[in-house]
């Protein structure tokens, strides 16, 4: 039994050494007298976000408006409405774009699931308000700041981010050239008959030892589906009203429920795949075709991948019934999912 | 004249009873908390004073309810529920993330790889790391050694939550694990400040324990305070420290040898007592087994992927149930979760170490002083958040 008190003079010892240490040593002073003083935030720390713009605000505006971080937000802090234009056709480019920060958890859910690299985690963490309302609604023109913040938050990270969009945008260029040659998007009138034959085959463009995963397969077949057939109204037109004819009576031929295992996928173009068109205009592009090709034209066409397919794959997979979920068409909201169920049960399959 | 202290004439027991009779006594009843310190939280303690004698003693809970479990079953996804569970025990958001990607993972039967294993475990004792330096904090703060040892253990507690958030971006609401893996990788810097800090610390534990151990005031304080008989600590399925401060040899990591922990060589430290003090003993010695398993963890982590190939969105595991648990910080964390197929849970329920811990503070409470009452509660290791979710 040691002698009563030690144990109190041992535990002094300590905090002596502590308060003498404070003054000499870092390691034992490690106080930093905020707001003088400010540490500097570590590379990876998150905090709101924010959404990226190349070069200019307006134009250069990552978000496609897809919706899928509204969908996954946890707490359902985000709000986004889709631009139109004059003629009231949907844009690719949000309207409204509200982030409520006091709901917010900052969990980082919303930038892993953006497909487009539009949004990403800011480091600013002052936000006192004395409006506790509308100081914490950021709404997108608070939200909007160009890449080089980006770059100078998170240098490492927008990096990666940069060379894989460059690599996004350089594939389908140089992949597009051979298919696109033919095709002669830029004169409507000639040569109706290749361009579908072209446009015929976007999934095999990629070759089968590119450095993707099924995910980034997906979009990417999408995206160079849309880019190897003309855009555009009187051009994607065209050649339907020359090719499809010939079609037409096959697919009409054929009874509904077997034709889409018989029709092959994108025979004569996809020219609805256009996300500028309204739902009606697509459906009457995609008028007489097999049933997948109609499921495909209700679809919103951004091949965001928020159904975890591309516009094309998620109709396969409904049309041959490996998807039994007619409701994943996140930005082609309603009116995509009830008509993709009227189209079941015209088919007699859902 | 002064008369000699022998003939004061003393009242006898029977005198005193006598005495006793005549006053008129009262049983008080006090009501501690919600909003006291002593309570780490939104939590209320009826109790019923003799003197000073607890004599009933009822623990409120449900301030701070919020109601995790169907917000999960609402949730727009598995994932998103990731993190909710960072808000769980806000101190302990790695292992909290881990039990719940444990959880989800035996349901739907995905293979975690070898580097994301040791990542878990690295994150995870860094963790208990944590949690048992503030928690022993926090006990003596209870005990009236305001500040002092806390602010060492706040001190220390700092310099591992910079390495949570250099990896994962948050200091506390981390929300790092992912279904098969982690979130992003380790580096070699990370995991070479992890190396540091396991090789500083033993010499702030030593300096802590000379700072507190041998205090006489700590140990009159906590030693046969609060003790928890091993047989009730066991039927009222008591997890964790408090469980094993009995000498009930009962570690998740040993007994299910989830993750990868069947590799490595730990001790599992047991009480004798039951009392506070041992309660606060055993968590010291589990630091330093803790530092143990880091140091053989931090010496063979693989190179490879940190995240098996599963689907973030649209994620759906099949029909099924599966309980997943591991051994957090405060005792056995699980996570019950029922899929009929669809992108959220049919049922999600949590089941907290600290809520089941807390069941039998008035078993240990009764006929103590109400000042023990405070370190008894103390001891126990709770964070509300998980108490009432």
């Amino acid at each position: 039994m040691s002698l009563l008190g030690t144990g109190i003079l041992k535990g002094m010892a300590v905090t002596a050494k502590n308060f003498v240490g404070s003054y000499v040593s870092e390691e034992r002073l490690t106080t930093v007298q905020y707001p003088e003083e400010k540490l500097k935030p570590q590379e990876a720390f998150r905090n709101f976000p924010f959404l990226v713009f190349d070069d200019d605000p307006d134009k250069g505006i990552r978000c496609v408006a897809c919706k899928i971080c509204e969908d996954e937000c946890p707490p359902q802090c985000i709000y986004i409405e889709r631009e139109t234009d004059a003629s009231g056709k949907p844009v690719p480019r949000p309207k409204k774009f509200d982030i409520d920060v006091s709901v917010c958890m900052g969990c980082q859910i919303c930038v892993e699931v953006c497909p487009f690299e539009a949004i990403k985690m800011d480091q600013e963490y002052e936000y006192s308000n004395a409006d506790r309302f509308y100081g914490l609604l950021h709404d997108k023109n608070k939200l909007l700041k160009p890449n080089e913040y980006y770059h100078k938050i998170h240098p490492k990270e927008a990096a990666e981010v940069d060379a894989k969009l460059a690599a996004k945008k350089k594939k389908p260029a140089a992949a597009a050239k051979p298919a696109a040659k033919p095709a002669e998007a830029k004169k409507p009138a000639a040569a109706p008959a290749p361009a579908p034959a072209a446009a015929a085959k976007p999934k095999i463009v990629i070759p089968e030892d590119a450095p993707f995963n099924a995910e980034q397969r997906a979009w990417l077949s999408g995206f160079l589906s849309s880019i190897t057939q003309p855009i555009g109204g009187p051009a994607a037109t065209a050649p339907v009203g020359s090719a499809a004819p010939a079609e037409a009576p096959a697919a009409e031929a054929a009874p509904a429920t077997e034709a889409p295992a018989e029709a092959p996928p994108a025979e004569g173009g996809e020219p609805w795949h256009d996300q500028s068109l309204s739902l009606e205009e697509r459906m009457k592009l995609a008028q007489g075709r097999p049933l997948e090709d109609k499921l495909m034209a209700a679809m919103a066409q951004l091949d965001c991948g928020a159904c975890g397919y591309d516009c094309r794959g998620y109709s396969a997979a409904i049309a041959s019934g490996q998807e039994k979920d007619l409701t994943l068409c996140a930005p082609g909201e309603k009116p995509t999912a009830d008509k993709v169920v009227e189209l079941m049960n015209a088919a007699g399959k859902a | 004249m002064i008369q000699p202290l022998s003939d004061v004439k003393r009242p006898t027991g029977s005198a005193l009873d006598a005495a006793e009779s005549l006053l008129e006594t009262q049983q008080l009843e006090v009501s501690i908390g919600p909003q006291h310190p002593s309570t780490h939280g939104v939590f209320r303690m009826d109790v019923k004073l003799d003197g000073e004698t607890v004599v009933r003693l009822k623990p409120v809970m449900g301030y701070l309810h919020r109601n995790h479990e169907k917000i999960a079953e609402l949730a727009p996804s598995y994932l998103a529920s990731m993190p909710y569970t960072d808000r769980l025990d806000y101190f302990c958001s790695m292992t909290n993330n881990w039990a719940y990607a444990y959880a989800v993972e035996k349901l739907a039967g995905i293979e975690v790889p070898e580097r994301a294993q040791y990542i878990r475990v690295i994150l995870a004792e860094l963790t208990r790391l944590v949690n048992h330096t503030c928690l022993i904090g926090f006990l003596v703060n209870d005990l009236g050694a305001l500040g002092t040892p806390l602010l060492y253990a706040f001190r220390e507690r700092e310099k591992i939550l910079d390495l949570f958030e250099s990896v994962s971006g948050a200091r506390m609401m981390c929300n790092y694990m992912r279904f098969g893996g982690v979130r992003v990788d380790m580096s070699d810097e990370q995991l070479d400040v992890a190396r540091q800090i396991v090789d500083a610390y033993p010499r702030f534990l030593d300096e802590f324990e000379q700072l507190l151990t041998g205090n006489e005031i700590l140990l009159a304080r906590c030693q046969n305070v609060g003790v928890l008989p091993r047989e009730l600590a066991v039927n009222a399925s008591v997890t964790g420290p408090m469980l094993r401060a009995c000498g009930v040899d009962y570690d998740l990591r040993r007994v299910d040898q989830y993750g990868i922990y069947e590799r490595f060589e730990f001790r599992i430290p047991l009480g004798e007592h039951g009392d506070v003090f041992d309660r606060y003993y055993v968590r010291l010695l589990e630091m330093r087994e803790s530092l143990k398993i880091l140091r053989q963890a931090l010496k063979d982590v693989p190179k490879g992927p940190f995240q098996a190939n599963v689907k973030m969105r649209n994620f759906k595991p099949p029909k099924g149930e599966a309980y997943g648990r591991i051994e957090a910080p405060k005792g056995e964390l699980g996570f019950y979760l029922i899929s009929d197929g669809s992108p959220v849970p049919y049922r999600y329920r949590v089941r907290p170490p600290s809520f089941i811990n807390l069941t039998i503070l008035e078993d240990m409470c009764l006929g103590q002083k109400v000042a023990d009452c405070i370190i008894i509660l103390g001891s126990v290791d709770i964070v509300l958040g998980e108490v009432d979710r």
